[in-house]
């Protein structure tokens, strides 16, 4: 890496204070799972490195009953992953936490960070997309609440300005009778990045389907919803056939491209594939 | 738990010994280049070239010169040994005025800190005029390809002899045609045209197997540094250091005894690290700076630009009978060697045309250059991409005249004494041995079963299961070499070879000596000299360290052992044929208070005055007779029909080792050659840009090597049918294992799901597509 | 650029060292302080070979900043063994010949290692994925599995005061 300096703040206000003053010429660092390689491979050259480790704000995991499910932006993934609370009531980002690179990585890689480098493939982008959360942004005006369906803009962008830190992921409770599956297809089983991620959560109501959401990663510019396919299930019974159905509706959602890890054929065949195996695993867990 | 230990209470050859370096490895001990930094070192770097083929029009080095911190900036201007017709990759040291592949090297930094060279290689400006580039090698094959080559470079052939040590005939090699066409061969037999006609079934497919990388962990490493009297020591991570030295001896153009190579524990190599490729560079940043300097490649630039195995592409086409004879073969392989010759062309012809017993053929090979970086060995270097094809089509052929896969193979296998291609017989070997153990293994016997039972998915279940098998191997390399045997004063042994200790093979060099001089293996030491010390000895590679420096400590063992016994019948006043060496001593058989102590021996050379001479045995063979060894494997895979993943259930390797030395070892070599075949089969291959001739996936998040997770245990069955020429017996053992799995995972992902997939590797995109085609 | 003091516990001692901010901490152990037992096989968190602990996690040192381990725990492979005794993984990977080259070797055993302290006694399959951060190019990872099993067992046994 070239050189740089570091800031180590020791809380929000000392973070927002720096970065109101060099954010153009800063990087927020997390885990530094995306950061580090980015600058070791010369695509970003900040002059300022800001380490969040000092900021006890962004470290926080808590549930309640009302509020939901609040992940801090510094969290490493392999702590959601083992959290028996996001487990139990948020099963499919737990399912996408596990599948981050290694124990290695998983031990450093923030669910903030994976949010903010905005990939096409973030794997913690669909389950929390599924999940209708929201990103709780701290800026030099105070805190703002943007839905993460609005927070992506484009490849490797977000809508946060650089003066601006994401703070914690909130998630909303998915209510009784709700289940939800995260599941990417990658050629090796670890280490590696998805060709295609789906989530799906459902949440059924006297026998039929009250609520679905699938979030695709790896298909668009950003992690995108099929909303066709959502709103074909909306109010009625999962059958195989209507599941079917909705996968195709998925497809007719994604824009893969063609690149070095897929096809755009194979990656909407997959999106067929996971689109169906998702809601068939969440529909399991929304039963159980 | 246990406090650290050093080998146990052992006699030699046949023992599961652990290697001696083990504790220093496990507790982080042992050095590799990038662990020793000298008072002063200093860092390089290079600034790599962005285009395939341009022109350097102007390089500006002045103000990465005037950074803070920098020692040194230089671009070809500064090494006047440099031929402006390079011809190999290690004497394109900087460019001159052209690049030839997306990475070459164009200037090189050396600072205090790497993070400040980095940022020099920012203010280094280059001014290139960008020039048509030939990346496909189909596309260079072309007459009015863009050319690779400076006008007058010849075809590299050394890596070809160095590695399997078959030569063509003369005759069988003909002048290129296209600019880029460096190599061409042909070897024919019979009349194919009639062979053809007469058979009831052709088949023609064309097989493809991208460029890899040898896939080491550590990346190239060397520390260069000069002394005041301008000799010059290197510290590289190297699979030969007598061949480095003579390479950067050839390169600066200085004498060879003024390098000293001291071969550092090496983190792996397969072939990646035979031909030199940092060193020339640092050296002279040393000599500029008068400072150590360090240069380790970044992960991305061994990507980029390392030195892989080629791309091959085989047309393939076969004729048979319906009842299996075989009538006529017909072969085009192409290899892409990138833009400097160095394929070694004739391990394709040997093995599409000799595993099998062809009556008539007609194989052409032709090595191409391309604008890509330039290629060097990979174990066992055109073996597995050829035996992919060739084992994937005797197995097409098998199932299309419903005859059993092995005993078709078997029936067709070549035995001793048959001829290869180039009408050389083929020497003994264990081909026959390796595919009948195959053919016993129960997971073949019971895979209609296993398949059918198809883990309780069901018949008509997402998920199929397959089995596939594969043989193949490598007819194992020669060179010559040299070792020294002596007895110590204290009765122990110390043996001195120049052979870098890559695959363990030390342990059973000491377990050789051991057992040819008549001691326990715990009284044994090897030490590996560097350039100033040691014997000259060639590569660790070519599967013969064992059979080559094996034979050579034999034979100095040997050496010392008679020179012990003449010593001990002079003292004892007893004939040398009455004496045996026991628990170190001589004794006189039958005669136990009879006996002298080899360290009284030992003593006795080495005193003020003796005229007792010191035991020094001796041997500096040269081989001629190749051992070859063969490897059979067999896959049992579960598939996914809809999103193409394989997942690899059980892998067994069977390997004709000759006669396995240390069987532990052994195992770890099969175990480590499998699992690099699996990746080329599987999910490896370097993806350039057609158009840029960039690389599309430089790191190991897209160059995909396999990890525990995505493989079985490994089942090893080793199989000794003796050389008649290696050590107590012994064959080479490194390089059969990465032979045969491509073959036999096509093999068994076609048993599981009917579709035939020639390109690797066999991804799930391939699959899952091939499956949705077939409906 | 001014550097830092960076404190710390390495290998279970109170440490002070001067480190540069853009240091890596796999950097700052390797050339700082003589610890060059974790390696470096690619900087980008994808091999595994730099694995050391952070407060008992396994984690990729080439993606961490020096820095970030300010008042935390570090264990290198020179801090596995105790005092010249070989841990069990260690004892065990020796008498398995587990490693040829040896490059992947100190980042396997601290990944075995944090392994071991989570699940006493592991499946095959946990084993695997244990190690799944971490490539090896020459054991094809069989006897790998074979001694982490073993040391598992001898972990779990009753031992003698």
């Amino acid at each position: 890496m070239r050189r740089f300096e570091v800031a180590l703040p020791e809380d929000l206000d000392e973070c927002l204070r720096f970065l109101a003053d060099r954010g153009p010429e800063s990087k927020l660092l997390a885990g530094g799972t995306d950061l580090l390689p980015q600058m070791k491979n010369g695509v970003t050259t900040p002059k300022h490195v800001i380490d969040l480790t000092g900021v006890a704000r962004v470290h926080l995991l808590e549930s309640e009953a009302k509020a939901g499910l609040r992940i801090g932006s510094a969290v490493p993934a392999r702590q959601v992953e083992l959290d028996a609370r996001v487990r139990n009531g948020y099963a499919a980002i737990a399912d996408a936490a596990a599948l981050i690179g290694s124990v290695q990585v998983r031990n450093l890689a923030s669910v903030g960070g994976n949010l903010c480098n905005a990939a096409p493939s973030a794997d913690m982008a669909p389950p929390l997309l599924a999940l209708e959360a929201q990103a709780a942004i701290a800026g030099p005006k105070g805190e703002r609440r943007v839905p993460l369906s609005d927070f992506f803009a484009g490849v490797r962008k977000t809508v946060l300005g650089p003066d601006e830190l994401l703070v914690e992921i909130v998630t909303p409770p998915p209510g009784p009778r709700s289940g939800g599956s995260y599941i990417r297809h990658t050629p090796r089983r670890e280490l590696d990045i998805a060709v295609v991620g789906v989530a799906s959560q459902v949440t059924l109501s006297n026998g039929v389907c009250a609520k679905a959401r699938i979030a695709l990663a790896a298909v668009a510019p950003t992690p995108i919803r099929a909303t066709a396919a959502e709103a074909a299930l909306e109010g009625k019974a999962l059958t195989p056939e209507l599941i079917d159905r909705a996968a195709e509706l998925a497809v007719q959602s994604a824009r893969p491209i063609s690149d070095q890890r897929g096809s755009a054929d194979f990656r909407r065949h997959l999106v067929r594939v996971l689109t169906r195996r998702t809601l068939t695993a969440a529909l399991a867990r929304a039963g159980a | 738990m246990s406090t650290m230990k050093t080998t146990r209470d052992v006699k030699g050859v046949g023992l599961s010994i652990p290697r001696p370096d083990g504790p220093e490895k496990v507790t982080g001990r042992v050095p590799y280049v990038a662990d020793i930094k000298p008072r002063g070192m200093l860092h390089a770097k290079l600034l790599r070239s962005p285009h395939a083929h341009a022109r350097i029009v102007r390089i500006d080095t002045s103000r990465a010169k005037a950074l803070p911190g920098v020692r040194a900036v230089i671009t070809a201007k500064d090494i006047p040994q440099l031929k402006k017709k390079a011809p190999t990759r290690a004497h394109a040291v900087l460019a001159i005025d052209r690049v030839v592949f997306v990475g070459q090297p164009v200037a090189a930094v050396a600072a205090d800190e790497l993070a400040i060279a980095e940022e020099a290689l920012d203010l280094i400006t280059v001014e290139y005029q960008i020039l048509p580039s030939a990346v496909d090698p189909l596309a260079s094959m072309q007459p009015g390809a863009p050319p690779v080559a400076e006008a007058g470079t010849e075809a590299d052939t050394s890596e070809a002899l160095a590695h399997s040590a078959v030569a063509l005939a003369k005759s069988d090699t003909g002048p290129a045609k296209a600019v880029n066409v460096s190599q061409q061969a042909r070897v024919e037999r019979g009349d194919v045209a009639k062979g053809f006609a007469e058979s009831d079934l052709v088949i023609e497919y064309t097989y493809r197997v991208p460029m890899v990388h040898q896939g080491y962990l550590e990346p190239h490493a060397v520390l260069a540094e000069w002394d005041t009297n301008g000799l010059l020591t290197l510290w590289a991570s190297t699979q030969g250091s007598f061949n480095t030295r003579s390479e950067v001896a050839d390169v600066l153009e200085i004498p060879e005894n003024t390098i000293k190579v001291i071969p550092v524990e090496c983190g792996g190599g397969f072939g990646g690290k035979i031909r030199a490729l940092c060193e020339p560079i640092t050296a002279v940043l040393a000599r500029v700076t008068k400072r150590p300097v360090r240069y380790v490649m970044t992960r991305r630039e061994e990507l980029e630009a390392g030195m892989p195995a080629p791309q091959v592409i085989i047309r393939l086409k076969t004729g048979v009978k319906k009842d299996g004879t075989l009538m006529a073969l017909e072969a085009d392989t192409i290899l892409d060697s990138g833009s400097f010759s160095g394929t070694v062309l004739a391990v394709s012809a040997v093995f599409l045309g000799s595993m099998y017993k062809w009556p008539n053929f007609d194989i052409r090979g032709s090595e191409v250059l391309t604008h890509k970086p330039s290629v060097a060995a990979y174990r066992a270097p055109g073996a597995p991409q050829t035996i992919f094809a060739i084992e994937s089509q005797m197995e097409q052929i098998a199932r299309a005249l419903k005859l059993d896969p092995v005993a078709f193979r078997q029936r067709h296998l070549i035995s001793e004494g048959d001829p290869m291609v180039n009408n050389q017989p083929w020497q003994s070997n264990g081909a026959t041995e390796v595919l009948k153990r195959i053919a016993e293994h129960p997971m073949w016997k019971s895979r209609a079963e296993w398949v059918k039972g198809n883990g309780g998915h069901g018949a008509n279940g997402v998920k199929r299961r397959g089995v596939g098998m594969a043989i193949g191997g490598w007819l194992g390399g020669l060179q010559p070499t040299g070792a020294t045997v002596r007895l110590n004063p204290d009765g122990s042994v110390s043996v001195l070879t120049g052979q870098v200790d890559i695959a363990g093979t030390n342990i059973a060099l000491a377990q050789i000596a051991a057992s040819a001089y008549g001691i326990d293996v715990d009284k044994v030491r090897i030490t590996t000299g560097d350039t100033d010390t040691a014997p000259v000895t060639g590569l660790s590679a070519g599967s013969k360290t064992v059979y080559t420096v094996g034979a050579a400590v034999l034979e100095a063992a040997q050496d010392a052992r008679r020179q012990t016994l003449e010593i001990a019948a002079a003292e004892m006043e007893a004939s040398v044929h009455d004496l045996e060496i026991e628990n170190g001593k001589v004794v006189v058989r039958g005669v136990p208070d009879r006996s002298i102590t080899l360290a009284q021996i030992g003593k006795k050379g080495n005193l003020y005055m003796s005229k007792v001479q010191p035991v020094l045995g001796v041997s500096r063979p040269a081989f001629s007779k190749q051992a070859p060894g063969f490897a059979a494997q067999l896959a049992r895979v579960e598939v996914d029909t809809e999103t193409g993943e394989v997942t690899l259930r059980d892998f067994v390797v069977v390997q004709d080792v000759g006669r396995a030395i240390n069987p532990l070892a052994v195992e770890g070599q099969m175990q480590g050659g499998s699992v690099q075949s699996l990746g080329m089969a599987l999910t490896e291959g370097l993806q350039f840009d057609p158009d840029t001739g960039r690389l599309m996936n430089p790191s190991l998040l897209d160059y995909r090597k396999l990890t525990a997770a995505d493989l079985p245990n490994i089942e090893t069955i080793i199989v000794e049918v003796p050389s008649p020429a290696g050590p107590f017996g012994a064959r080479g053992v490194g390089e059969p294992p990465i032979v045969p799995a491509p073959a036999a995972i096509a093999n068994a992902i076609q048993d599981a799901t009917g579709v035939r997939i020639t390109e690797l590797p066999v991804s799930p995109e391939r699959i899952a597509l091939g499956v949705l085609a077939q409906k | 650029m001014a550097k830092q003091i960076l404190s710390s516990t390495i290998n279970g001692e109170a440490v002070e060292v001067l480190v540069q901010p853009y240091e890596t901490l796999l950097d700052a152990l390797r050339e700082n302080l003589g610890l060059t037992g974790p390696k470096e096989g690619c900087g980008t968190g994808d091999c595994g070979a730099c694995t050391v602990h952070l407060d008992g996690k396994p984690v990729a040192s080439c993606l961490m900043l020096a820095v970030q381990a300010r008042r935390r725990s570090v264990t290198t492979i020179e801090g596995l063994s105790d005092n010249g005794v070989l841990h069990p993984l260690q004892d065990a990977f020796v008498r398995h010949g587990v490693p040829q080259c040896g490059f992947c070797i100190p980042g396997v055993l601290m990944a075995a290692a944090a392994l071991l302290a989570e699940h006493p006694k592991p499946s095959e399959e946990e084993i695997r994925y244990g190690i799944a951060g971490n490539l090896c190019r020459c054991t094809g990872y069989t006897k790998m599995i074979t001694a982490i099993t073993e040391a598992a067992q001898a972990a779990a046994a009753p031992r003698s005061a």
